[in-house]
């Protein structure tokens, strides 16, 4: 491995390493050095053993019977690709697959335009009442989502929640006292649907207001004095130039919804039955309640594949929006 | 344009009021005495504010010994994340080698992985070693979600930094080694701060790896000690479950707080002095 620092702006015509014989004096540009092989192998043995052992370990575990017997007798069999081969011939997987589909579009839409909607508000806001908007923003977004998890529990409890209280007081819903929200899969999806976009605003919200707040004022100005609305202008000239973060932040917030399990883990279980049982939820109880692991390490295996298309083109653009590489 | 400043000044404060509100209900609740806390109609402000649920909260037999389980699992991962993250992130930013590209794009792919791809794997492996219930299988676990993300934010951290100053530490005669702990680590000291914050976030936060690895309630770490906050008798006790989570999120948003201002210090303190 030739290593040239960072700083080396000249090549070699052909591109090759500098001699080696060259002495290094001072304010040379061009020293052979071992550095970053010293300085990354620490984190990459760490890396190796932490991330990519326990990764090839999956691709196997996907592979055998492993189960309840195993972790207590340690006896194991090849199974070859029937994990596979039933996993794919399992409704139960293919309904929680088009469930994690449907509730990811849902909760990305959801947290995208509220987000961009208040990224837009915080731009129309003065000094203070954009203060207290972020200020909101931020302790909504620090929340640790097992706690938000337990205050919505609180907030939709039955008989004592406020959310139903609220909705009694509207007097739409007829007498909404009792409604519990757990079991029933509609409302339990609309309380979980609510805790995630609540607490993924914050982050795009403010994203996108970093990349609005540098769209160039006299590019506004222009379109207005051409007698552009207000919606015009946001249509044809910021989202032009936000549209890059955009992308970012729905990228990643599809990775992240498709990926949830906490919330509506500790929220609903999965249930009631398996009416939100997203992927997530469904490897781990087919892992870890029925301890059938070498299905649920097959399940994993599908639901990373299934997100590597997305997770590639978002390394791609961040790697290209990145400086040079 | 008054009116309209009116209207989107309206906006702007239902919208707090709307978004602060569970948080709000959280530390309101919280400070109720049990009788105004199951009630068919809510209190919006504790009639007799009181601070049992708190101690409710912090006297339960479990409390200390998982407040300890976190503290030690957390510390270790900040440091094990600091310490091999700001080594990694100066090779992958100062330096061109092979292979460079390939290392930055597993430490991104890593962070995209669905929680069971590792937790399915290392349980596997944990409950062969024998790990299964140690801080060592937790701090592992922590350290593979956590020491990507700080060696992909320090890196931007040390790439902010001019050439230049390295250079001049060069032509000064500095070695690698010197420019690297003299100047460069000074340098980055805000976004060491900042990433050290973030991994306590990571690791102080996950309920999926202690929940499943960890088994029994004497190693719990708080938040699977939050979620299994219910008395066996009387249901969950609402007002001590929300003191606890005040309690428990209340470091969380303070950092966060400090974060914002932090990073934006780090940013404009990383200048060359002329």
């Amino acid at each position: 491995m030739t290593v040239v620092p960072v700083t080396t702006t000249v090549r070699d015509a052909a591109g090759a390493p500098p001699a080696a014989s060259a002495p290094p004096g001072p304010g040379s540009r061009r020293r052979r050095t071992r550095a970053p092989l010293w300085l990354l192998s620490p984190a990459g043995l760490v890396l190796a053993v932490v991330t990519l052992a326990p990764i090839g370990f999956l691709l196997f575990t996907s592979f055998t019977d492993y189960n309840q017997r195993t972790l207590f007798t340690g006896t194991y069999h090849y199974v070859g690709i029937d994990q596979y081969t039933e996993l794919l011939a399992d409704s139960a997987f293919w309904m929680s697959l088009v469930r994690t589909v449907l509730f990811t579009a849902a909760m990305v839409a959801g947290s995208v335009l509220i987000g961009m909607g208040v990224s837009h508000l915080l731009t129309r806001l003065g000094r203070a009442m954009r203060y207290a908007v972020t200020v909101v923003l931020i302790v909504a977004w620090a929340m640790p989502n097992v706690a938000s998890s337990l205050v919505w529990n609180w907030l939709f409890q039955p008989g004592y929640g406020v959310v139903n209280w609220f909705l009694d007081q509207l007097r739409v819903f007829g007498d909404t006292t009792d409604l519990n929200w757990a079991q029933d899969p509609a409302r339990a999806y609309a309380s979980i649907w609510l805790l995630i976009v609540w607490q993924a605003v914050p982050f795009i919200a403010l994203t996108v207001n970093a990349a609005e707040t540098q769209v160039p004022q006299e590019y506004k100005e222009a379109a207005r004095l051409d007698g552009a609305t207000e919606l015009a202008v946001y249509r044809i000239v910021t989202l032009n130039h936000i549209r890059p973060t955009l992308l970012l932040v729905t990228i990643l917030s599809v990775i992240w919804d498709y990926n949830v399990f906490n919330q509506i883990w500790l929220i609903s279980r999965g249930g009631p039955g398996d009416a939100t049982s997203t992927l997530g939820v469904y490897t781990y109880k087919t892992a870890f309640v029925g301890f059938h692991i070498g299905q649920g390490a097959a399940i994993s295996v599908v639901t990373t594949l299934l997100l590597l298309g997305l997770t590639a083109v978002y390394i791609r653009r961040l790697l290209r929006s990145g400086e040079d590489l | 344009m008054p009116r309209r400043r009116r209207l989107v000044n309206t906006i702007a404060v239902l919208f707090c009021l709307v978004w602060i509100f569970p948080v709000y209900w959280m530390v309101n609740t919280a400070f109720k005495p049990r009788p105004e806390v199951m009630t068919a109609t809510p209190h919006f402000v504790p009639e007799h504010p009181t601070l049992s649920n708190f101690v409710t909260a912090v006297t339960q037999d479990q409390f200390l010994v998982n407040l300890r389980n976190s503290v030690i699992v957390v510390a270790c991962t900040v440091a094990f994340s600091i310490v091999l993250g700001i080594f990694a992130a100066a090779a992958l930013s100062r330096f061109r080698f092979g292979g460079r590209r390939t290392i930055m794009v597993v430490i991104l792919a890593v962070q995209m992985l669905p929680g069971t791809a590792l937790l399915i794997p290392m349980f596997v492996m944990f409950n062969g070693l024998d790990l299964l219930g140690t801080y060592l299988a937790l701090v592992l676990a922590y350290v593979a979600t956590v020491l990507p993300f700080s060696i992909w934010v320090m890196r931007g951290f040390f790439v902010a930094i001019p050439v230049e100053i390295e250079e001049a530490a060069h032509i000064d005669g500095a070695t690698t080694w010197g420019v690297l702990t003299r100047v460069l680590f000074p340098l980055v000291a805000p976004g060491v701060i900042a990433t050290g914050i973030f991994s306590f976030i990571a690791a102080w936060n996950d309920y999926l790896f202690a929940y499943t690895f960890m088994q029994d309630q004497s190693r719990y770490t708080l938040p699977v000690w939050l979620a299994s906050f219910t008395n066996p008798y009387t249901g969950t006790d609402f007002g001590g479950q929300m003191a606890a989570s005040v309690l428990f999120s209340l470091p969380v948003i303070v950092f966060f707080l400090i974060i914002q201002r932090n990073l934006v210090a780090g940013m404009s303190a990383g200048a060359v002095k002329g």
